[in-house]
């Protein structure tokens, strides 16, 4: 092997820092969100009010809804598919271009519907 | 006063099975078990000694310091990468397996061919890489054989700047952190732990120069984008080097390499090899 070998840039980085930033909403944002929506009316840090039906769809579609949805599904569904893509190839059942196209166009796929239907909903 | 001395015969004796590999011989490899005395001081490194000397003087292992500083020695002990000399036989009360280091090609018995690691070595440039304009002047150039004063001064580092690269520094070539990384076991073309802590190491010197040269290598698919953070390196590395660490730090280093390089001007496609001043 020549020392003068021709390296070409992967293209990891930006998976990569979508999955990490997945990896931050999944690992913090999720459990927080979980505790505060499931426990936080039983336990009295919210009146159901709060999580009524209108409140929570005008939350939901206002501008600020859309890092909701980026927070709690996109980036975690890159983070996901990452995993799976880089799985795939741990245990040496695909590591194809076709299975990354596959991981990460699902994830995109899944990300353009959740936007589309945060706009249509609006 | 002599000690008196405690006969092999009257020691503790221990099952120690080996995996040999002679390739005149042996298609593959093949285990033999030795019983060998020990006591509390009995390190896997000693018991090898031990069988060849007094039952197989055609074993064949690597060993130099005898105290974890030449990195030569490395085994597979019950399955994990050990240094042998690091290693006691007393921790395994139950016998144990020695092999030779995995994701190496075997040479004979526990000797591997390590040529691999070391390309990986060399491909990072494992050295400090001067300021280049220092580096001209410290050369004789036409006219004067004396380096210029300014070569000549002394490259002063603070505390916090050696902290900054130290326990990266501290890495002895042993390869355990090869035999213990999956990704390197899938594609030997990875340049593994040890080689991207050190290019870490010599890109965080504030007496070097050279990351741009570094880089391109890193920046790849087999740099450290091969690396899915399984972080066994880390456990079995003998010296506290933590490269899991080193390697996950360069992610970050080679994600803002990559983000300056996408969002400069097309000029810069330019190799960065020779530097403009
Ligand atoms: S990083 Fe640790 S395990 Fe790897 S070669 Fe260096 S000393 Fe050995
Ligand atoms: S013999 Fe030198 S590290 Fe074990």
């Amino acid at each position: 092997m020549s020392l003068t070998k021709r390296f070409q840039r992967s293209d990891e980085p930006i998976w990569w820092s979508l999955f990490s930033a997945g990896g931050v909403c999944v690992a913090m944002l999720i459990p927080a969100l979980i505790v505060l929506l499931v426990f936080g009316p039983s336990l009295g840090l919210l009146s159901p009010d709060t999580l009524s039906y209108q409140r929570i769809s005008t939350l939901l579609y206002h501008p600020l809804g859309l890092m909701f949805i980026g927070a709690v599904i996109i980036l975690p569904l890159f983070h996901a598919m990452h995993r799976i893509h880089h799985g795939l190839h741990d245990l040496q059942w695909a590591h194809s271009a076709l299975a990354k196209w596959l991981c990460y166009g699902s994830a995109l796929l899944l990300s353009f519907l959740a936007l589309s239907l945060w706009l249509l909903g609006r | 006063m002599k000690q008196p001395e405690t006969k092999p015969s009257d020691m503790q004796h221990l099952s120690v099975a080996i995996q040999r590999y002679r390739p005149e011989q042996d298609d593959t490899p093949v285990w033999q078990s030795y019983q060998v005395p020990y006591d509390d001081s009995t390190s896997v490194l000693d018991a090898l000694h031990w069988i060849k000397e007094h039952q197989d003087s055609s074993l064949t292992y690597r060993w130099s310091c005898r105290m974890a500083i030449c990195g030569s020695c490395g085994v597979m002990v019950d399955g994990t990468p050990k240094l042998g000399c690091k290693t006691f036989l007393r921790d395994y009360p139950q016998g144990l397996k020695v092999a030779a280091l995995a994701n190496f090609p075997i040479e004979k018995d526990l000797v591997v061919d390590m040529s691999r690691f070391l390309q990986h070595l060399t491909t990072i440039k494992p050295y400090l890489i001067g300021e280049p304009s220092l580096v001209q002047a410290g050369s004789a150039s036409a006219g004067s054989d004396q380096p210029s004063s300014a070569a000549l001064q002394p490259q002063l580092q603070s505390p916090e700047q050696v902290k900054r690269y130290q326990q990266f520094a501290n890495c002895i070539n042993c390869g355990l952190c090869y035999s213990a990384c999956p990704q390197f076991g899938l594609n030997p073309e990875f340049l593994g732990p040890a080689a991207i802590a050190l290019a870490h190491r010599y890109n965080l010197d504030s007496r070097d120069q050279g990351k741009a040269e570094r880089q391109p290598a890193l920046n790849s698919k087999d740099g450290v984008w091969s690396c899915t953070f399984v972080g066994f390196c880390s456990t079995v590395c003998p010296k506290g080097v933590d490269p899991a660490a080193a390697i996950n730090q360069g992610k970050i280093v080679s994600t803002m390499d990559g983000v300056i390089q996408w969002f400069s001007p097309k000029q810069l496609d330019a190799t960065p090899q020779e530097p403009t001043s």
